[in-house]
């Protein structure tokens, strides 16, 4: 195992047996067999850490569900569902990390800090399988908005988690149910609409008919 | 810690207010209607009020197969009751018994994964994730396993837990629709809401699909699936796959009448064993439950809904329908107080009135037992039904609880069962399983 990984999953264990941050870098790293200067060669804090598990928690995560068989079957609605489903059943076996670290990532360094190293994957993932919607027709390419439809993903993702955190419904069913809504609500914005009607029809009047439009 | 709490109190109720905001929708639009019909009423003042309750249904019907679940149920059994109902809303709820939008294929491999420990495919040989059939609480997928051909039932997530909320939303529709008030038919809705809870519970369905099903097991022109238990869990069912064409499809075939009175034959002999031998009744007929085999036998594929009739249900209501029993009025009257269809404090007047009411119902329940053999493709008795039907439902004496909650799923199951045999216009022979009620005399 690369020193990193082994480290990291030293913490994840410091922090489920005592339910806080080893107490300073020095003690850590001395548990660890490394000096404080090694270990500032891997990480430049605790913080980092916890920002890598959750990178890997993703990578982990979009690995598994592009392993799946029927993966390539999948379309990119049902793409971004079986990513949603994974990352959380990942989540799930990691709860009380999870909540550990999502609470004190909160207070030290802000969620969006402790979420940038996952958000990089995820809008990596996102794009492909928004690009992939797009080519085949299933989603609507819109002039600036297609861009930002990753971002509404992420958001979806935001909204899941922090439903899941709240969900006491035993086996943690009601994500499963805030998840298929969710994603496939965010989905149906992203397919063609009466509003894509609308606007070309405005927009075809306003060329032809010889309306001066009153703005 | 308080705040949390706090949060959590809230995240509750939020999906019910999703839902009741559809209702609200739905509310609203059917006042839109009325402005509608209003408006055009008074440029034409023939319009008849059945655009009107078409336009309604419509409405109604859309939201309710958008809640899924268990509404989409009450959509169904409000549809099986085509004697309380207006035609017009029974076409449109219909319809709810044969499509709902599927659950997606990720969701299925997660609720397998919870469920089996493993995804699909790694259960059976082969697994298709499109699903072939809603079955109202959940969707049918086909799979293999070592050469059999299979099918997977599976339940929609949450279900169990929104009926309850579902029923209350439902609540005063289903009573705007009958024109009852709510608080007197809470025990009804009671014993809707036991019903719909089981149905939830695929362990239970599968050890009583066993149980029937061997019960079962003599009887002439019927096919029960296979049932798989180690490969079923509480929200998924596996069983074998039944070829063959469901009741509408089968009907567009032609099929001779002879063959149609094996089935109808068939059907009559299921529900009347189980009703008057088991005393526990499969009480959920409609169409969407059974498959026609491609050698004509009828096939039954779901037991979700069983109805016990107890003993003091059983002997006052079916020794009504013996023949003669009406020429004793001291006898039916005793019934019908067991029955709670007359109460203790209704005056004189009122007993002779609910007397001559429920004998007409009664009258029109019994009449297929009232010979041998019986035709059930004649219109006659279904406007009769469907008139008297019609006439309750616009009197007021009717307009409040009466009759033991029994009455709910006893009523559907037979009239649903006289509907099927009349859409098959089946002949049958009605004594081949009859009443047991000496012990009553």
């Amino acid at each position: 195992m690369e020193i990193k990984d082994s480290l990291q999953e030293a913490y994840i264990e410091h922090v489920l047996l005592h339910g806080e941050q080893p107490k300073t870098v020095y003690l850590f790293a001395r548990e660890n067999g490394i000096t404080e200067a090694e270990f500032y060669t891997h990480f430049g804090s605790f913080e980092s850490i916890d920002i890598r598990i959750w990178q890997s928690m993703m990578a982990e995560a979009i690995r598994e569900v592009k392993a799946q068989e029927v993966w390539p079957e999948y379309s990119s609605r049902e793409r971004a569902l079986s990513l949603f489903y994974g990352f959380m059943e990942l989540l799930k076996s990691r709860r009380s990390f999870v909540t550990f670290s999502l609470r004190n990532g909160k207070n030290r360094i802000g969620l969006s800090n402790l979420f940038e190293g996952m958000k990089q994957e995820f809008e990596l993932f996102s794009a492909d399988i928004i690009r992939e919607g797009i080519e085949s027709g299933e989603l609507t390419d819109r002039p600036f908005f297609s861009g930002k439809y990753k971002d509404a993903l992420w958001v979806q993702l935001g909204l899941v988690i922090n439903f899941w955190l709240k969900d006491t419904s035993a086996g943690f069913d009601k994500t499963d149910e805030a998840i298929e809504k969710g994603v496939n609500v965010t989905y149906n914005l992203f397919q063609r609409s009466p509003i894509d009607e609308l606007f070309e029809y405005g927009k075809f009047l306003a060329k032809n008919s010889g309306i001066k439009m009153p703005f | 810690m308080i705040r949390k709490d706090e949060n959590e109190q809230r995240s509750i109720p939020t999906s019910k207010v999703e839902r009741s905001t559809q209702f609200v929708k739905t509310g609203f639009k059917i006042g839109g209607n009325y402005v509608k019909h209003y408006s055009k009423k008074l440029f034409n003042s023939d319009l008849s009020k059945d655009e009107l309750n078409e336009d309604n249904a419509a409405d109604i019907y859309e939201s309710l197969s958008k809640l899924k679940g268990s509404a989409l149920k009450v959509a169904q059994m409000l549809s099986m009751d085509k004697n309380i109902l207006p035609k017009a809303y029974v076409n449109q709820f219909s319809q709810s018994q044969y499509n709902a939008p599927p659950l997606s294929g990720p969701l299925i491999v997660q609720t397998f994964r919870k469920l089996h420990g493993k995804a699909p495919e790694k259960i059976y040989d082969k697994f298709n994730l499109k699903s072939s059939n809603a079955a109202s609480i959940g969707q049918v997928h086909q799979a293999e396993l070592n050469g059999r051909k299979l099918a997977v039932k599976i339940q929609y997530p949450g279900v169990g837990d929104s009926i309850s909320s579902d029923l209350k939303l439902v609540k005063p529709f289903a009573f705007r629709l009958i024109g009852m008030s709510e608080k007197e038919l809470d025990v009804y809705m009671r014993e809707v809401e036991e019903r719909l809870l089981e149905e939830t519970d695929y362990e239970l369905e599968v050890k009583r699909s066993m149980e029937i099903s061997k019960a079962c097991a003599h009887l002439q022109n019927i096919v029960f699936p296979t049932y798989y238990p180690e490969l079923s869990s509480k929200r998924t069912i596996t069983m074998d796959w039944i070829e063959g064409l469901h009741l509408k499809e089968y009907l567009e075939t032609n099929p001779s009448q002879e063959e149609r009175n094996t089935i109808g034959q068939a059907l009559w002999d299921f529900y009347n064993f189980q009703q008057h031998e088991l005393r526990a009744v499969h009480a959920d007929p409609h169409p969407g439950n059974f498959i026609i085999t491609p050698d004509a036998k009828l096939g039954i594929i779901d037991f979700g809904c069983i109805k016990e009739l107890p003993d003091d249900f059983y002997y006052p209501f079916f020794s009504l329908t013996s023949a003669g029993f009406f020429n004793d009025k001291e006898k039916t009257l005793k019934a019908f107080r067991q029955l709670e269809m007359i109460h203790e404090k209704d005056s004189a007047s009122e007993v002779e009135f609910y007397y001559d009411m429920y004998r007409q119902m009664i009258g029109l329940f019994a009449k297929p037992y009232s010979s041998e053999s019986f035709d059930f493709s004649g219109t006659e008795f279904f406007e009769q039904i469907y008139n008297y039907g019609e006439m309750i439902a616009k009197m007021p004496e009717f307009k409040q609880a009466r009759g033991v909650k029994h009455f709910i799923y006893v009523n559907r199951t037979n009239f649903g069962l006289y509907n099927i045999l009349h859409e098959l216009k089946a002949t049958v022979r009605t004594d081949t399983y009859v009443p047991q009620v000496n012990y009553a005399d």
